[in-house]
């Protein structure tokens, strides 16, 4: 290597080449559908398949590539000082070098995905996909999320919100324009001075981080007496650490969210569809965001950590326990503000019609169960979606991080089509209905067969005594039993049988992999 | 001085892939007193160390602390000790009176007046985060959480490592203050030979995984016609 530009572009290659190769190895597996499976533009039903079809990994990949071009996995978000990283700044090249050559690696990955979904996804007959403005418009995400990341701030957390609602502004102004049906110059002209004025910044924003300077207002702020913390046993007081450490992200990130998806209903409160499609990407905010905060919570255990004085059950039990705490406080924003501005927009008559219509329909108390379930099982997998990926991230091997990531992804790209082409053949759909019932009882069998394996490994090791799994396996038997008789009273058995409900709630409680992590946290903390 | 071993070490061998960190090590560390544990760099120091605490699983031979499994009964091992080492990661932003009340937590025989008095000593403005603190505080900061407990064996790996003078007088003071009282056990890992003249009882030096030497400093010096442990060092380890 011999140019700063070339070090840069090693380091970013050698370091992420995992997730590279999977993004590589996704857009080869796309091409080769589009090219040898789906030869023409298809006709999609609606819209939301088409984006599941190609948005939904395509999403996953645009969001990696900010991550890691901002330098964004190894840093702390929430913190003053630049994610920049520091050790950068000792090296002798220019402040400009710095930001040019990691800003101009990101403008050309992105551009690059662009080129790459326009060529290889399956789009739908006869919509005219633009060419530049798209790559100018990621570019520009690209460029100014490295800009705010790597901006050192005057106040804790004030990254997060400046850069949700710059960015949001950016894709609002494209969007008024896409509703105005602008034409490509003009959009290229709107977008065009955006990545030289991100680099501008950015030269600044770096310049001030290498010189150390990072402003502080709290220096300002009258000067609070420290709060009396009591914490009576080990278990608390790492709960604590748990709650400060991570718990705070999720109802964090839903309050700065969740706000903004409403007050679209002041925007479309005379299209029912459009104001049942806000309440439901408001309900499902909290899950679909706790599945990017999981990866925190779940974070490898420091030498600080796995010297504490604490069983490793009692370790998870304290992430269990800051989950539930913050499942229940990133829910209250939700309870409080959907009510509130349904009324203030008008819509609340609407939604009262259609809980009118479901009363008439099943009657009252199954109406009432219906929405505490729903709301219940909100809840529920909010939690899930945090906890469950702890048997990985507790391992602390960042080869099963990274193998995992890279199995969900494959995942998708292949359950996505598949799911579609099963949706638009009657006779496949046909067939996937008789053996439903036979894959879910498969599935059921895999699961509590790992679910013996994991139990007895606990066993063995000596991380829970017999009755201790005796009262959990107890617990679950409960919890699967209240929910499927709950399901039973509800769900009309003309629709259902009975017993291919008893297999979705099996699979749905979870069990094997919450069981899991004081195993893998074991094998992380005495290697 | 009681003769019942804190630390029973036998035929500890780990490898790390292809490299041999531990070969059949074999150590016994009496209860009462100061054991310093010496050698070069990647001599393993620390993975016998981290055996001890129970952060690494005996591949083969066995581990014992107090008599126990770290491995198995991290509680009942890890409540008893007390530990610092050189990268002594406190979490940075907590502030210091946060540490010392989430750290008293796990431990019953936290000695509230013990660590106040320890906190005004070394100097830490209890507002003060982590984080902001000096590289010299952040150790004295570690140190505190190490000793408030009275533990009844203090582990230090390469505590004084690239720390100032007046901060590796505070670490020896420790030390000293530690094993007043009787009973009290310290293992005191360094390569700073001078520093563990001053204190030990007993040195055991290590070189590429396996003990070469392990005597008291007493029996050591006289054996060596009045050597210091530097120079005895030199002759039986080399520059390894």
């Amino acid at each position: 290597m011999r140019s700063p530009a070339a070090a840069i572009a090693w380091e970013l290659r050698r370091r992420h080449r995992w997730g590279l190769h999977a993004v590589l190895t996704y857009l080869a597996v796309l091409a080769a559908v589009r090219i040898f499976v789906v030869r023409h533009p298809v006709d999609f039903e609606n819209d939301q398949t088409f984006a599941l079809v190609v948005v939904v990994p395509l999403t996953a990949t645009f969001i990696y590539f900010l991550a890691v071009f901002s330098f964004g996995l190894s840093g702390d978000l929430a913190a003053r000082q630049s994610m920049y990283p520091a050790r950068l700044f000792t090296l002798p090249v220019t402040t400009a070098a710095l930001v040019r050559w990691p800003m101009l690696y990101g403008a050309a990955a992105m551009a690059a995905l662009w080129f790459a979904t326009r060529l290889l996804a399956v789009w739908p007959a006869g919509t005219d996909v633009p060419v530049v403005w798209p790559a100018l418009l990621a570019a520009s995400l690209m460029a100014w999320t490295q800009t705010l990341t790597w901006m050192p701030y005057a106040l804790p957390g004030l990254r997060v919100m400046v850069t949700i609602l710059w960015l949001a502004t950016i894709d609002a102004v494209v969007l008024l324009a896409l509703q105005h049906k602008t034409p490509e110059p003009v959009m290229l002209a709107i977008l065009a001075p955006h990545v030289p004025l991100a680099y501008l910044t950015a030269r600044f924003a770096v310049g001030r981080a290498r010189r150390g300077d990072v402003p502080d207002w709290r220096r300002t702020r009258i000067a609070r007496p420290p709060r009396a913390l009591a914490h009576a046993r080990g278990d608390q007081a790492q709960a604590w650490l748990e709650w400060r450490q991570h718990g705070r992200s999720l109802p964090a990130m839903v309050t700065i969210v969740v706000p903004l998806e409403l007050l679209l209903l002041f925007a479309f409160r005379e299209a029912p569809v459009i104001v049942f499609e806000i309440l439901a990407a408001v309900l499902l905010t909290p899950p679909f965001m706790a599945a990017f905060v999981a990866g925190t919570l779940s974070g490898g255990v420091t030498p600080f950590i796995a010297m504490r004085p604490l069983t490793n059950a009692s370790l998870v039990g304290a992430k269990l326990k800051v989950a539930m705490r913050s499942t229940v406080i990133a829910w209250l924003p939700i309870v409080i503000a959907v009510p509130l501005m349904l009324r203030l927009s008008g819509t609340l008559p609407l939604v009262l019609d259609w809980a009118r219509q479901l009363i008439d329909v099943v009657g009252g108390p199954r109406a009432t169960a219906i929405a505490l379930l729903v709301l219940a099982a909100l809840l529920a997998l909010t939690w899930k979606q945090l906890v469950q990926s702890l048997c990985i991230g507790m391992s602390g091997r960042e080869w099963l991080v990274k193998a995992s990531v890279f199995a969900t992804l494959s995942f998708l790209a292949v359950i996505v089509p598949l799911a579609h082409w099963i949706i638009g053949s009657r006779q496949a759909m046909a067939m996937l209905w008789n053996l439903l019932p036979w894959i879910l009882a498969v599935l059921v069998c895999v699961k509590l067969a790992a679910a013996v394996w994991v139990a007895a490994r606990l066993y063995d090791r000596g991380l829970f005594g017999g009755r201790a799994l005796v009262i959990g396996a107890i617990g679950w038997d409960v919890a699967v039993l209240a929910v499927y008789g709950l399901l039973v009273w509800i769900l009309p058995t003309l629709l259902f049988q009975q017993y291919f409900l008893a297999l979705i709630v099996i699979l749905a409680i979870p069990l094997t992999r919450l069981a899991a992590a004081p195993l893998a946290l074991a094998w992380n903390r005495h290697r | 001085m009681v003769s019942e071993s804190v630390i029973a070490v036998s035929e500890l061998t780990r490898r790390f892939g292809a490299t041999t960190a531990l070969a059949s090590v074999t150590l016994s560390v009496p209860r009462g007193g100061v054991y310093g544990l010496v050698g070069a760099n990647g001599a393993g120091k620390t993975t016998l160390i981290r055996h001890i605490l129970g952060l690494l699983r005996a591949e083969s031979g066995s581990v014992r602390v107090f008599g126990r499994d770290p491995v198995a009964d991290p509680v009942g091992v890890l409540s008893r000790i007390g530990y610092l080492s050189e990268e002594n990661d406190l979490p940075g932003w907590m502030r210091v009176d946060e540490l010392l009340r989430y750290s008293r937590a796990f431990y019953p025989a936290w000695d509230d007046a013990y660590a106040e008095e320890l906190r005004r000593t070394f100097a830490l403005d209890p507002t003060a985060k982590i984080k902001n603190l000096s590289k010299g505080q952040k150790a004295r900061a570690g140190l505190l959480v190490a000793l408030a407990y009275r533990p009844e064996l203090l582990v230090l790996d390469e505590p004084s490592s690239g720390l100032d003078p007046i901060v590796r007088r505070d670490i020896l003071g420790a030390v000293i203050r530690t094993i007043a009282d009787e009973g009290r056990t310290v293992l005191f890992s360094s390569h700073l030979l001078d520093e563990v003249e001053q204190v030990a009882d007993h040195v055991t030096m290590i070189s590429r995984g396996m003990i070469a030497l392990s005597a008291p400093l007493r029996t050591l010096k006289e054996s060596h016609g009045g050597m210091t442990l530097d120079e005895i060092f030199l002759a039986h380890v080399g520059t390894a």
